[in-house]
């Protein structure tokens, strides 16, 4: 299974290698291939490394180590791989929405002139998300981490002659690198306590203070790498990157990263639980805020990108409340409907030649039935409406924070509104886009692809979406049937706090579908029929539209003043004092030699001369001072 | 040993060679062929002196030993230990890109030019070798000279100033550390580094680090290194920040604190406040620096305090990191300046203004700067990545807030290196960027992409080095038995 492990992570980076060295030779359109075959055969490492795991007794995994990467004194760490449930699960998620991601931007970047450039930066995203998933050790697991951040900032800055582009491009990667910093910060303590970074220094015992704050730490790459409050405000600026990679990094892999990490690294949340329930309260409070936001979005991609915000704080909630395996559920669910939301608004993108206002887009289901249907099922499956898979995993994460203490009714309450709110701005983006008669727009700008609604390479990987979105939750159903519940109990068990009982359950499926559909009726009522206004308030408007004002907030406290600072120190410090402390050195030691003036020739040797009468004075001093 | 004399060789070999391209009468061709091959041979010799340095063994090794002034206790006396092999390394796969590179844009008065850059190989190889106080001091004084003469006559318009500067600075660095070698050589009866005993005297401690303060540099004795990184030529520039302010380290680390371990823990939290200093003040400048070599210029004066900051942690995990990070930094930053030599060839400025969109059409350039970039700020995965891990895990066993203000660093490096990337490479295309800026041409490539080639190794295996140092003892352990 180690095998199948290896190969899962080395097929992209060849694939990049390949591309990046074909350089211009290469036809364009291999390019494309090169990388999905790469990604599809990493796909096949993850099924051999799944059978792997199911084969063995008691699915505790296997650590492989290729070589040790970096060591100082008795302190190692190797370059190490480790295959376990929940690396598997990851691996097959990851590498399997990947490849129809990438197969889909074959047809999507076509005719880009730096299509080569798109496959290589891609299939690198891909191999630094399985690195980041199948990492041995906790360095490993930062190494994938910051590589997915690079290859992120690659990739969303890949229009780079877009001034906005690069902007994004550069506030993602530094948000991320702030993540990075205090995860490393947590690492350091962890090494000067136990002198290792493998994962089983997580169960050490640490004193409490160190505990908290090695959670924290990790809290805070988490919170930044999948776009949680307070380092939230990457991610929709993010969608300045090309549709495919929203759906690849922005929905389905990277930002749900932040997942991943809680539920591997919970041994030491559980030592500091405080810290594991302000991960499921900055859960809760983002999958609100970032409902609201998405209300007044116009920009297609951007309600989407605050969708999956919120649904991240969906899985942040359960698994701080303790349900790993129903914040990994949730996670792998809303891989297959997001990447779908994201590559059907991609079609639609591609077909009215790169519009992304929606209110231009009125009645497009009429031209662009598939894409209709398809948009449909991952709305549903979004909303939690049932069959569709966002109804299996959803609940159990609301109804999971019922037996936590009074906070736990504040979590479920919150989950309950976002429910709400997930129903109304998605059928808001429904109502506004899809049904009705075409807009004049959508009549001038509608151009079809040989008579489809795009290239086939795109068509097929949203079918087989749809498809997923629609069912991929039928594989557990709690408290019924929970296969994945006990697929990743040897690696990450649920906690007891978050066991409920099946009436509990029961309960919490039936309000919240309920209030999801109600989400739905009043975005019909608004949007569709118009029978309701839109709440005419200003002021709360514009504070949604401003995005709470996050952004200007960091500006004004981080950003402005370190510039400030940065100008300030140069002008009045560096320029005047530091840059002129030789030139006035020379001159005392002209001075003091008593030729003032007439022998500031500027010439090299007067300077040496006396710089030498001074060290000989100084010699003295030293024998004397001893 | 029988491979002793590589040590000799490698000092020796080249400013034989300086001196022999003074005296032929060689063609410009002729010359810079010639320079090019000894520095091609350095290197050779130099792998052939790695492929026979024995790990597992401490202490120095292909040492070799020569009566000088024997009252006086001075030797010609040289050899490597672990550390130092990577330093030499670093020098002679550094200069040799450099050589070429001044022989791909053609300096003119070739003779004085490529003499003197050998010499100045050979120089900087003496001063990681030499194991006698004088010897390093002839060594260090010999690196400063050619310098001088190399940002005076080669450098940009500003050079008088930048070059007065500098020699203002050095030399009263170095004069300081003169007086303080003859007194300790006075009290102990010997130069010798192996052999003489560790000293308790404050005075001199200091008198070696203020030459090791302002070579690094660490704030605030860096006022000579915006001027000379801006004005020299781009190769020296490479090798004055990627190369010779290594010696300023390795001076702290062989000198300053193995032999004066007492006055190293009394202004340990000084120095590590100037290397943490040296740190922010750095990475803030260069944020804010109107041009590339600025930029590169003010991140090498942040690399230096984050150096110290390893070195003076005095723990296992910083020394090794900074090893590690002067290796990795070096050829960051060697490979930084010619790229940025090779921009200001095709535009004739580095101006941030003025620059821009160079990545269409130019993919060689973009990758290379793009890569090497992104070392530099030491994205995870990369040699400068495992170096500043080490150095900041290290320096937070000292104290915490240390690698707080080292991680806060790290982010504010992210920062200006993406400005700089996207300063050239990104966004509308500059005023000064025209069709004729070609990509970088093979002869450019030839050089630089080794360079990367050896970062990206060490991103694989950066326990390459990192445990390769000091092996096989602890590195606090070889430093407080002095390396013997």
């Amino acid at each position: 299974m180690t095998g199948g492990a290896w190969l899962c992570l080395l097929a992209p980076l060849v694939g990049t290698i390949l591309i990046l060295l074909g350089g211009s030779w290469l036809p364009r359109v291999a390019a494309g291939w090169i990388a999905t075959t790469s990604v599809f055969v990493a796909f096949g490492g993850a099924v051999w490394a799944f059978f792997g795991v199911r084969g063995s007794t008691g699915h505790h995994g296997e650590i492989t180590t290729a070589w040790t990467w970096l060591q100082s004194g008795n302190f190692h760490v190797g370059l190490q791989l480790l295959v376990d449930p929940l690396s598997a699960m990851m691996m097959l998620i990851v590498s399997g929405v990947s490849g129809l991601i990438i197969l889909y931007s074959i047809g999507y970047m076509d005719g880009d002139d730096e299509e080569r450039r798109y496959f290589a930066y891609i299939a690198f995203f891909v191999f630094s998300m399985l690195l980041l998933v199948e990492g041995g050790n906790l360095l490993m697991l930062l190494i994938g981490w910051g590589l997915v951040g690079l290859s992120s900032y690659l990739l969303i800055g890949f229009w780079h002659e877009r001034p906005s582009a690069v902007q994004a491009a550069k506030k993602a990667f530094v948000m991320n690198a702030i993540g990075d910093a205090t995860m490393a910060l947590a690492f350091f303590i962890l090494i000067a306590h136990t002198n290792s970074l493998s994962f089983s220094v997580l169960d050490a015992h640490l004193s409490s203070t160190q505990a908290n704050l090695v959670a924290l730490g990790l809290l805070g790459g988490a919170v930044a790498k999948s776009a949680q409050i307070p380092l939230q405000t990457w991610l929709p600026d993010a969608m300045e990157g090309p549709t495919p990679v929203s759906a690849l990094i922005h929905a389905a892999t990277m930002v749900t990263a932040g997942v991943y990490l809680i539920a591997r690294t919970h041994p030491i949340f559980e030592q500091a639980r405080t810290i594991e329930l302000i991960a499921a309260g900055t859960g809760a409070l983002t999958l609100l805020v970032a409902g609201l936001i998405a209300l007044v979005q116009t920009d297609i991609k951007r309600v989407i990108a605050y969708s999956t915000m919120s649904q991240i704080g969906y899985m942040f909630l359960g698994a701080g409340v303790g349900g790993y395996a129903n914040g990994m559920f949730h996670l792998m669910t809303h891989a297959f409907f997001k990447a779908l939301l994201f590559m059907t608004a991609g079609l639609a993108i591609h077909a009215l030649a790169n519009e992304q206002d929606i209110r231009n887009m009125r009645g497009l289901g009429r031209v662009m039935p598939f894409t209709k249907w398809c948009f449909l099922a991952g709305a549903l499956a979004l909303v939690g409406v049932p069959p569709f898979s966002g109804f299996f995993s959803k609940d159990p994460i609301i109804a999971s924070t019922l037996n936590i203490g009074w906070y736990g009714y504040v979590f479920y309450a919150c989950g309950i509104a976002g429910a709400f709110l997930t129903g109304l701005y998605t059928f808001r983006l429904w109502f506004l886009v899809f049904p009705g008669e075409p807009s004049p727009f959508v009549r001038e700008h509608y151009h079809d692809h040989h008579g489809r609604e795009g290239a086939w390479t795109m068509l097929v990987p949203v079918g087989v979406l749809g498809v997923l979105a629609t069912v991929g939750g039928w594989i557990q159903w709690p408290p019924l049937w929970e296969p994945i519940t006990h697929w990743l109990a040897p690696v990450a068990p649920t906690l007891a706090a978050a066991e409920v009982s099946s009436t509990q359950e029961y309960v919490t499926s039936v309000v919240t579908v309920i209030v999801g559909i109600a989400g739905i009726a009043v975005a019909w009522a608004v949007y569709s029929e118009r029978k309701l206004a839109i709440p005419a308030a200003p002021s709360l408007r514009r504070v949604l539209e401003n995005k709470f004002y996050f952004d200007r907030l960091y500006d004004r406290i981080f950003y402005g003043p370190s510039a400030e600072t940065a100008t300030f120190l140069r002008r009045e410090f560096e320029e005047p004092v530091v840059l002129q402390t030789g030139p006035d050195l020379g001159d005392v030691t002209l001075e003091t030699g008593g030729l003032v003036r007439r022998i500031q020739t500027g010439l090299l040797r007067t300077y040496v001369l006396f710089l030498a009468a001074g060290a000989a004075g100084v010699v003295l001093a030293f024998l004397i001072a001893r | 040993m029988s491979s002793s004399y590589l040590t000799s060789v490698l000092i020796w070999l080249p400013i034989g060679g300086a001196v022999l391209i003074w005296l032929l009468p060689l063609s410009r061709y002729a010359t810079g062929s010639l320079a090019l091959l000894i520095s091609l041979a350095e290197v050779g010799f130099w792998i052939r002196q790695a492929a026979h340095f024995d790990f597992s063994q401490p202490g120095l090794q292909m040492e070799e030993r020569a009566n000088w002034f024997g009252d006086l206790g001075v030797s010609y006396h040289v050899g490597v230990y672990g550390f130092s092999l990577w330093l030499v390394g670093l020098t002679v796969v550094g200069m040799a890109a450099c050589t070429a590179y001044g022989f791909w844009v053609g300096r003119d008065r070739p003779r004085a030019y490529f003499g003197l850059m050998l010499l100045l190989t050979g120089a900087t190889v003496g001063v990681f070798e030499s194991q006698d106080l004088l010897l390093f001091y002839a060594f260090f004084e010999a690196m400063l000279i050619p310098l001088y003469i190399l940002i005076g006559v080669w450098g940009g318009a500003r050079r008088m100033e930048a070059t007065i500067k500098f020699v203002i600075y050095t030399m009263s660095g170095s004069l300081l550390m003169l007086a303080a070698i003859v007194v300790y050589g006075l009290q102990a009866g010997t130069f010798d580094l192996v052999d003489g005993p560790m000293s308790g005297s404050r005075w001199l401690f200091l008198g070696f680090m203020v030459a090791f303060v302002i070579k690094a540099p660490l704030f605030p004795f860096h006022g000579w290194l915006p001027d000379a990184y801006r004005e020299a030529p781009p190769e020296v520039a490479a090798v004055l920040s990627g190369v010779i302010a290594k010696a300023g380290l390795y001076g702290m680390l062989r000198i300053a604190i193995t032999k004066f371990p007492d006055p190293t823990s009394f202004y340990r939290t000084t120095v590590l406040a100037l290397a943490a200093a040296a740190l922010v003040y750095g990475s803030l400048l260069a944020f804010r620096s109107p041009d590339f070599r600025g930029v590169v210029a003010y991140s090498s004066l942040a690399q230096s305090g984050l150096i110290a900051l390893g070195l003076f942690a005095g723990t296992d995990l910083g020394f090794d990191g900074a090893v590690l990070q002067m290796v990795a930094h070096g050829l960051i930053s060697i490979s930084l300046f010619l790229i940025a030599g090779a921009v200001e060839r095709r535009t004739t400025t580095g101006e941030f203004r003025l620059l821009g969109g160079m990545a269409r059409g130019r993919p060689a350039l973009a990758t290379l700067l793009m890569t090497v970039g992104v070392i530099s700020l030491a994205v995870p995965g990369s040699a400068a990545f495992a170096g500043e891990f080490l150095i900041l895990a290290g320096v937070f066993q000292r104290d915490w807030w240390w690698a707080a203000i080292g991680a806060g660093a790290i982010v504010l490096a992210a920062m200006y290196m993406l400005r700089l990337i996207s300063a050239v490479l990104h966004e509308a295309r500059g005023s000064t960027v025209s069709d004729e800026a070609l990509d970088l041409r093979p002869g450019e490539l030839a050089l630089v992409v080794p360079l990367v080639a050896g970062l990206l190794f060490l991103s694989a295996w950066p326990a390459g080095i990192s445990s390769h140092a000091f092996a096989p003892d602890s590195p606090t352990a070889a430093v407080r038995s002095q390396f013997k």
